[in-house]
């Protein structure tokens, strides 16, 4: 028990990579791959049970906030450590992640015939390398996960994707590739700026707890112009894995190419790479530079809110339409996080969530009816209600929680992400016109036409008349696919009920770092922190 | 021996040359062997391999003892710069044997000549990097190329063939007699070959001009060398004509060896002297020239590598683009404000080359497997769907280009952000902008080694396919890149702190 305490972190990493070798090894000497599935299944199940261990002990805080740390020297030449833990931030990005996974896994169970062990092979090494970037505390290897995620996804969608799965898949890696190459040399200009502080210690370092110290001490002061470079570059690579507007164009076609449990994986947890790091990292190291450019994020967050809501509403195809609502679903996120106020970040924080569950709930719906019919076409649809009950059902209810129904959990992200927005103050008011309020309104109008879309879907996949012969003989959901869906389901009502257990364990670091951006770098932190 | 050698000019050390002449010795060996027993290609091979592993035996020994600085009147030097690139070398030219096996076997090479010229390839790599005068430079420098001018034509009956080996020879004599004027040149300015007192001269107020042009013919010479843009013309019809395992060689071996000479030349011949303007006029002037090709040979080796339909065209522009980001290393070398920074800097050199060679090698391993006789599967068609069908072949090339791409966790990775890194030390505006070039370019890198990626595993394979069957020597040669690639990628830490620590050498210099 000790042993997995104490290297928590390492073992959720490393498990799925043995899992793999695992696959490898059985895929070598028997030669079946009936059984393949069983296995991923077993070490992703035992992944998340031994995630929960997260929430259990909590009273072994370090010194820089930070739980089940492990700082390990990796690269001495160039001062790199393997340096992982977590806070409230990553906690639940962590344990969504495990969560996730064998639900991802049991969707495919039918669906994956072709070269299964790589299949599996692929989805194993993409969870190590996506807890990875939620835990690692060291620039490098943070950017090595963050890298390495892009390869087995890069696999996922170009050998398991569509008909158009060759450039979903190029355009997926390019896009991304270069937005994370660039933070690169932010990062390697970050580990000089440490080194040259005047009379300090000759080694730069890539340890973002030693660099945030640093900065809030005073000792580690960047010029402007510099640190807005760096913040740029940093921003850049997430806003594209957001994605942000104008920046999202990779993602409508991956989504849609992308096997089901791919499309999962990213809604659900990819993204989340982004606007995690966009709080990790842009707003603890470039607080100045985060408040000066929130203007823009926040004009571009609405811009997403409102194009991706249209957009979403004249799509012809339904995994396109659920691909398209996750830029405006993005959008609300980074909106809440550049608000900077409690409500608002604690509200994208909770969105983040909201998003991993409805939106990985949407595509796993989508993909039931892909397998029965082989289109997703809404035209080829329609009365759908009378043939699978259950499964209209179950859609509704997502779909509800995907708009932000009251009691379910998406109401509860978009309401504190709006509260936060409207008592911001990162905005200027001018005249008699407060901006965040504008700003709020604009964000508004994205619920809105997120009903609209998603309810004008509904009314043409699932009511009126069996339209399409094809669709008199469909089969309602299996076993597998309600005990699948259940879960997502289950904590959709429960976090819109009870949001409490979630909220409050993200607090804390939530409202550190918002403490961080909103009040000036060095030493005037404890003075600002007196007078509130 | 020794001893007597010793006795005539106390500055004659043979122990210092060591490695030098164990190679060259091997391939003496080897070509008189191969006379007296002609078609016995395992021999040598294998006495090829024995003479590399003593030479790198030599090399460890005299590493780790205390070696004077310099030897032979100061043209031959034992510093770190040496050390590390001769171990790079010494690895390429092992590899390329094991390489070369299926290739020997199935077209009848004369084994003998072949790895008789390899080994004299070898023997000037390594006075190119242990040399510390320009005439000795420049005699490893022609040793080399005149070998590989001959393995470029190997395939006689081949047109190709023939064609790489006359333009590599032509366009390689020009490029030869520009180095060769710029030496000259820089003697009628200096009064001197030898590298320290021409950076001694350096520190002159008042040097003459003529060392600025010596300066840009040696750029011009050495830049045809590495194959930076705008000399770089020849690359991919050499390349592509010649047979794949020399090709594998001649982009990883005589790439870093010519590295290595243009690294001693520029950054310790031409270095920045504090309070000297005119040494600093002229490394202002090789600095902002190099960046400027730096830039250059990264955009246009992988902008033409994107429109590539072969493979092996496709590589030899990666190769370009490669010279290009080793170019970012040498430029931070060149910005070092100190000797250590220099030293880790050019470390870093010499460990992109080391982590290049391995991948590139790799992929030239694979490329000679598939190509079969004559090289006649080289197109990207011709691996169209194949990744399910050979997975060990297509995901071990896949790995070598992820590499290439400089994926985190493969050696490409660790090789890429130890060259920017000294670049970036610096603080300099001019080569911040090449580092983001760098990454740019890399980015743009993504679609073509993806593309490979792409055509093995998400197309269709029409046609049939038979898997080669893969001899001893090559599938050592791929298990050995594979797991360089995952070492060098991951446990870089031993590999890097031996390149830049500090020779051990006595103090004094016997002039």
């Amino acid at each position: 028990m000790d042993f997995i305490t104490e290297n928590l972190l390492t073992i959720l990493i490393l498990l799925p990579v043995f899992g793999a070798l695992a696959l490898l090894g059985h895929q070598m000497f028997w030669k079946q791959e009936g059984q393949l599935k069983w296995v991923t299944l077993l070490f992703t199940v035992v992944n998340f049970l031994i995630s929960l261990f997260l929430l259990a002990d909590k009273g072994s805080a370090s010194a820089s906030g930070f739980f089940f740390e492990k700082n390990i020297p990796w690269i001495k030449a160039i001062n790199t450590n393997y340096h992982v833990g977590v806070d409230g931030l990553s906690l639940w990005l962590v344990i969504l992640t495990t969560f996730i996974m064998p639900i991802a896994i049991v969707s495919t169970w039918h669906a994956v015939e072709k070269k299964a062990t790589a299949f599996y092979i692929f989805l194993l090494l993409l969870e190590s390398a996506m807890i990875g970037v939620f835990v690692s505390l060291d620039l490098l290897v943070f950017y090595l996960f963050f890298e390495a995620s892009l390869i087995p996804m890069f696999f996922l969608i170009g050998i398991w994707g569509g008909e158009n799965r060759i450039y979903a898949a190029v355009k997926f890696f390019i896009f991304t590739a270069l937005g994370s190459l660039l933070m690169l040399v932010a990062i390697i200009s970050l580990y000089y700026a440490y080194a040259n502080i005047p009379g300090g210690l000759a080694a730069g370092t890539f340890d973002y707890v030693v660099l945030l110290n640093a900065m809030k001490m005073g000792t580690l002061n960047i010029a402007p112009t510099a640190a807005t470079l760096m913040f740029l570059a940093f921003a850049l690579a997430f806003a594209i894995k957001v994605p942000l507007f104008p920046f999202h164009t990779w993602l409508p076609d991956a989504h849609t190419e992308a096997p089901t449990a791919g499309s999962v994986i990213l809604a659900a947890v990819l993204l989340k790479m982004g606007t995690y790091g966009l709080m990790r990292f842009c707003f603890t190291l470039f607080p100045d530079q985060a408040r000066e450019w929130a203007p823009l994020f926040i004009i571009l967050a609405i811009i997403g809110i409102i194009y991706g809501a249209l957009v979403a509403m004249v799509q012809p195809d339904v995994k396109r339409l659920v691909a398209y609502s996750s830029v405006a679903h993005m959008g609300f996120v980074i909106l809440g996080m550049f608000s900077f106020t409690e409500w608002g970040m604690q509200g994208a924080v909770y969105q983040m969530l909201n998003h991993g569950v409805s939106t990985g709930a949407l595509f796993l719906l989508v993909g039931f009816i892909y397998e029965r019919r082989h289109t997703r076409q809404i035209s080829d649809f329609g009365g759908l209600a009378n043939v699978m009950p259950i499964y209209a059902t179950i859609f509704v209810i997502t779909a509800m929680s995907s708009v932000g129904l009251p009691f379910l959990n998406g109401f509860v992200g978009e309401f504190l992400i709006m509260v936060g927005m409207w008592k911001s103050t990162i905005l200027t008011i001018t005249g008699s016109t407060n901006w965040n309020y504008v700003a709020t309104m604009l964000a508004g109008t994205g619920v809105i036409f997120a009903a609209v879309y998603l309810l004008w879907m509904i009314q043409r996949v699932f009511f009126g008349k069996v339209t399409n012969g094809k669709n008199r003989s469909l089969k309602d959901l299996s076993y597998r696919e309600i005990g699948l869906i259940a879960p997502l389901v289950f904590l959709m009502v429960f976090m819109g009920v009870y949001p409490k257990p979630f909220l409050d364990a993200t607090e804390k670091s939530v409202v550190e770092i918002q403490k961080r951006v909103m009040h000036r770098a060095g030493g005037e932190v404890a003075e600002a922190e007196k007078e509130n | 021996m020794v001893f007597l050698a010793e006795l005539v000019n106390p500055n004659v050390s043979i122990s210092s040359i060591g490695p030098e002449l164990v190679v060259a010795l091997a391939g003496i060996v080897a070509m008189v062997y191969d006379s007296f027993f002609p078609k016995q290609r395992r021999v040598t091979g294998i006495v090829s391999l024995i003479g590399l592993a003593i030479s790198a035996v030599l090399l460890g020994i005299m590493w780790s003892q205390i070696q004077p600085v310099s030897t032979f009147n100061g043209m031959i030097v034992h510093d770190n710069l040496r050390m590390a690139f001769s171990f790079v070398f010494l690895f390429v030219t092992a590899m390329t044997i094991l390489i070369s096996t299926v290739w020997v076997d199935n077209e009848n090479v004369p084994a003998g000549e072949y790895h008789a010229l390899l080994m004299f390839a070898t023997f000037g790599m390594l006075l190119m990097a242990s040399g510390n005068d320009l005439v000795v430079l420049f005699l490893g420098l022609e040793t080399l190329s005149i070998a590989t001018y001959v393995m470029a034509g190997f395939r006689k009956s081949d047109l190709k063939s023939n064609e790489s080996a006359i333009k590599y020879f032509i366009l390689g004599s020009f490029a030869s007699a520009f180095l060769l004027y710029g030496m000259a040149l820089i003697y009628g300015a200096t009064g001197s070959t030898n590298i320290t007192e021409i950076a001694a001269k350096v520190a002159d107020p008042n040097f003459p001009a003529l060392l600025l042009i010596g300066a840009a013919m040696l750029i011009i010479g050495f830049g045809f060398k590495v194959a930076t843009v705008p000399f770089h013309i020849w690359t991919p019809d050499v390349y592509e004509g010649a047979p794949s395992p020399v090709t594998g060689f001649m982009a990883a071996g005589p790439k870093a060896a010519a590295f290595a000479s243009f690294l001693r030349v520029f950054v310790l011949g031409f270095p920045l002297i504090a309070g000297v303007q005119a040494s600093g006029y002229l490394h202002d002037t090789w600095m902002t020239v190099l960046s400027i090709m730096a830039i250059l040979t990264m955009t246009v080796g992988n902008v033409a590598a994107i429109m590539q339909n072969n493979i092996k065209r496709m590589l030899a522009y990666s190769s370009i683009a490669h010279a290009g980001y080793a170019l970012v290393g040498f430029l931070g070398a060149g910005a070092a404000s100190n000797i250590a920074e220099r030293d880790a800097a050019v470390a870093s050199v010499a460990f992109y080359m080391l982590t290049y060679a391995i991948t590139n090698l790799g992929a030239f391993a694979i490329v000679t497997l598939l190509g079969q006789k004559n090289d006649r599967r080289t197109e990207f068609e011709d691996y169209n769907g194949i990744g399910f069908k050979s997975p060990v072949l297509s995901f071990t090339l896949s790995l070598f280009m992820l590499s290439l791409l400089g994926i985190p966790l493969t050696a490409g990775f660790m090789g890429k952000v130890l060259v920017f890194r000294p670049a970036l030390e610096a603080g300099n505006t001019l080569l911040t902008i090449v580092v983001v070039a760098a990454v740019v370019n890399t980015a743009i890198s993504a679609y073509y080694y993806l593309r490979l990626v792409v055509v093995m595993f998400f197309r269709e394979r029409t046609t049939q396919w038979l898997e080669p069957k893969m001899p001893i020597g090559l599938a050592a040669a791929l298990l050995i890149a594979v797991i360089g690639v995952f070492y060098f990628g991951i446990f870089s830490d031993s590999v890097i702190e031996k390149f830049s620590q500090s020779t051990r050498t006595v103090g004094a210099v016997a002039k």
